[in-house]
């Protein structure tokens, strides 16, 4: 028994790196893309269905551009284009 | 001088002929404290993301102007006493301003304009959104861009192309895919949500 929850503790660390899969910034990788403010329906893939900012380790964003986008998101937010809490339905 | 940006939203209740004075008032104080003001564009009434003083429903104006604190102090002194003004939200665009560019950005913007949209005249100012005028399309950021005279929203652009397929995915794809991927390999655990499960469960399973 023991022995057993010994492996299993070894086990998932090789497994992690096995299925870690590289995330690329979609911004790095489309340069076209801008970071706007005033742009909700863009911004809103990087809000969860709360409207929470999804993080960096998640969405796969660059420093830089995670950066921005937060920045952005909070600005949109100040003037009532995203919700700071609460679903994100824009028409 | 700087150049700002200020977004505010008016009472969606008002008449296009009320909401005139507020207008009146902000040329009138840009240009008593020397500022230039480089356009105003209307993005008629859209939703808010929340209710500010319990409306569904704004309209949104954006001031695009050059001129010093003074200005931006003294509008927003008003827009705070204004009751018709919901909300208002000042950004700076730069920090150094040449109005002789500004002013020939907005020729060119409006000759381009003039140019390449010809009917969809009416529709810009109630849709906002989910037009994208082609002159428009390369306005990158909030900086500059003259095109901005007639997209209310300029930066629809971004959100247009990818929409369908690409937009799902910050959010979900990637867990899915994970589980798939791990569902594969690791096939007595399937509900193994990520690879750090934790080693008790998983070694239970086995088991």
């Amino acid at each position: 028994m023991a022995n057993n929850a010994h492996q299993a503790h070894r086990k998932p660390k090789r497994r992690k790196r096995i299925y870690h899969r590289r995330k690329v910034c979609r911004f790095c990788a489309d340069t076209t893309m801008v970071i706007n403010y005033k742009d909700p329906k863009a911004l809103k893939y990087f809000l969860t269905e709360r409207g929470k900012i999804i993080p960096r380790r998640i969405s796969g964003s660059c420093a830089k551009h995670q950066r921005e986008l937060t920045h952005a998101i909070k600005r949109a937010r100040t003037i009532a284009l995203l919700p700071y809490v609460g679903s994100v339905d824009i028409n | 001088m700087r150049r700002y940006e200020t977004i505010i939203i008016i009472d969606p209740d008002l008449s296009a002929e009320k909401r005139e004075p507020v207008l009146e008032r902000v040329k009138d104080v840009i240009a008593q404290q020397d500022g230039y003001l480089a356009l105003i564009d209307d993005w008629g009434t859209r939703k808010l993301a929340y209710e500010i003083k319990k409306k569904e429903r704004g309209h949104y104006i954006r001031f695009d102007f050059c001129g010093t604190v003074a200005v931006v102090d003294e509008i927003e002194r008003f827009f705070r006493i204004d009751d018709r003004v919901l909300k208002y939200m000042t950004v700076l665009l730069e920090k150094s301003a040449d109005i002789e560019k500004i002013k020939e950005e907005i020729a060119a913007a409006e000759s381009k304009a003039a140019l390449t949209e010809v009917p969809p005249e009416p529709a810009e100012t109630k849709t906002p959104e989910d037009q994208t005028p082609p002159a428009e399309t390369e306005a990158p950021e909030d900086q500059a861009q003259p095109a901005e005279t007639e997209t209310p929203e300029e930066p629809a652009q971004p959100a247009e192309p990818e929409t369908p397929e690409e937009q799902a995915q910050p959010a979900e794809p990637e867990t899915p895919e994970e589980q798939a991927q791990l569902s594969e390999k690791q096939p007595p655990e399937t509900e193994a949500n990520e690879a750090d499960t934790t080693p008790t469960e998983t070694e239970e399973e086995i088991k």
